[in-house]
């Protein structure tokens, strides 16, 4: 095993720590701060899939201004420690465990199919992978349509987000 | 590798990594100094020559003083807050170039922590980190006063970063790279034969955005609402002490060295000079000392900016982002972009 290949797992066991972390934590501020380091195990891992600008962009997006939102919001409303309660619903836990043992079920599943067909650490084209140029004219020919639809959701979700805040002050 | 490869690999990560905390002790002498002149008194001059040890002085103070925890502060968070400013800050300057590659025999040694491809993204990544550092102060203090500094903080830098990526994306759509060395390479040479070819001068309203901006990334003053000391006792570090309070002191410093630097290298060439070509071991400390003398003129207009504009209303300062900066940003992307069309039609 080589250094990378260690480092790149460990990056992946600490992202999924942290990611159960942040599940478990009964303090939200501390839940966002489990999924900061979540993202940055993920970025250690993009960069050592040989896709360095994927990882810098997930910790400029998600950890350098999505997360820091949502803490802006949990400090504005000052939400301490949430008691740990027990939920009412017996039903919905139980089909949301099972749907979790499911989802597990078909993961391994697939990854056990795929094989070697799960991206090694030694890429056949390295260049591809890490040039943002390719990326984007990839991105800007094959896939337009997708990005601008992507785009009109996200547009129609602000609009959305508006249209809700409105009518709670107008009640 | 060779043991002499491993230790020049060694030499380049360690040598930014320590040459940066070093840095902060003549800026803040030079910073005090500063402020006194500025403000017609003398300032610190009793210990040492120009009382250049003085901030060595309080150094030793920082250091040996009681580091008080409030009781009812949230620990890890309390710890872990001036950890995370101090690396964010000292990590970002890895990847800018402090001199051409210096040739020795058949060895080629780039003066530069890691030429990623990716350079001025990684920057803004790291950056976009350091906003945790002081939020979680805020927030782990457990007082009113740091709370409300770190809510502060994470709405300022947000809304400063766009202003300040948008208009370092105009230098970015110029080099067509995100990497340093490639942006430097770019701005070589002069127009008219005494014009350098600084980025600059294409895009004098960038670089105004871009260190403006720079000034609320790193919470100096006018822009410093965070800390604002009137209001706020001393915002986000009210409740640090000894050298945790050090700690958020000296990743503000090195703040300010690096985002001069980038500064330096985004628009102003870098370690390069039209005329210049550094030969040998003499051309590459040369221009070193080009760089070196680039980024201390932005950190002294740092400083006289600091003692010379008083601070912004909160609102006026999110007024000036989203309204102005960000939409002059978007003109100067415009205006590039327009260039550049010409350029590859022509």
């Amino acid at each position: 095993m080589s250094a990378a290949r260690i480092v790149f797992d460990l990056a992946m066991v600490m992202a999924i720590l942290f990611s159960g972390l942040m599940v478990i934590n009964r303090n939200p501020v501390k839940s966002v701060l489990a999924l900061v380091v979540a993202f940055f195990g993920l970025a250690i891992g993009y960069v050592l899939l040989f896709s360095p600008f994927i990882a810098v962009i997930q910790v400029i997006v998600y950890a350098g201004a999505i997360l820091v939102l949502f803490l802006f919001v949990l400090m504005l409303l000052n939400i301490g420690s949430q008691p740990h309660e027990r939920s009412g619903r017996p039903i919905q836990t139980l089909l949301g465990g099972a749907s979790v043992v499911v989802f597990a079920a078909l993961l391994l599943g697939t990854l056990r199919g795929s094989g070697s067909r799960i991206p090694s650490l030694s890429p056949e084209n390295p260049a591809a992978l890490s040039d943002a140029g390719i990326l984007a004219r990839t991105l800007f020919s094959g896939y337009l349509l997708h990005f601008e639809a992507v785009s009109v959701l996200l547009l129609a979700a602000l609009v959305g987000a508006f249209v809700l805040a409105r009518r709670v002050r107008r009640a | 590798m060779t043991a002499l490869d491993w230790t020049i690999v060694a030499l380049r990560v360690a040598v930014p990594a320590l040459t940066l905390p070093v840095l902060v002790i003549p800026l803040t002498w030079l910073e005090r100094r500063g402020a006194a002149f500025i403000q017609d008194r003398v300032g610190p001059n009793r210990v040492g020559p120009f009382g250049l040890l003085q901030a060595v002085a309080d150094m030793i103070k920082m250091f040996t003083k009681e580091a008080v925890t409030p009781a009812h502060a949230d620990r890890t968070l309390y710890y872990l807050a001036p950890c995370i400013a101090v690396f964010s800050a000292l990590s970002t300057f890895a990847v800018v170039p402090i001199g051409p590659t210096l040739r020795i025999g058949a060895r080629e040694i780039p003066l530069i922590g890691a030429d990623i491809n990716i350079g001025i993204l990684y920057v803004f990544a790291m950056t976009s980190l350091s906003v945790y550092g002081l939020v979680l102060a805020g927030w782990g203090s457990n007082n009113k006063f740091s709370l409300m500094g770190g809510i502060r903080s994470s709405a300022q830098m947000i809304s400063y970063e766009l202003a300040m990526t948008t208009a370092a994306a105009g230098v970015i759509l110029a080099a067509s790279s995100f990497r340093l060395n490639d942006i430097i390479a770019m701005q070589q040479g002069t127009w008219l034969g005494f014009i350098p070819r600084w980025n600059v001068f294409i895009q004098p309203l960038g670089f105004l955005i871009f260190f403006v901006s720079a000034f609320a990334e790193t919470n100096r003053l006018p822009f410093d609402l965070p800390e604002a000391e009137p209001e706020l006792v001393a915002g986000y570090h009210t409740e640090y002490s000894a050298m945790r309070f050090g700690a958020f002191q000296m990743a503000e410093y090195v703040n300010v060295v690096v985002a001069c630097a980038i500064t330096a290298t985004l628009y102003f060439g870098g370690w390069s000079l039209p005329g210049f070509h550094p030969e040998g071991l003499l051309g590459v400390l040369l221009s070193v000392l080009v760089f070196t003398v680039k980024t201390a003129i932005f950190i002294c207009v740092f400083i006289w900016v600091r003692w010379t504009l008083p601070r912004f209303r909160y609102d006026q300062l999110m007024t000036l982002g989203w309204k102005a900066l960000l939409p002059l940003a978007l003109v100067n992307l415009f205006w590039v972009a327009a260039l550049e069309m010409l350029r590859l039609r022509s």
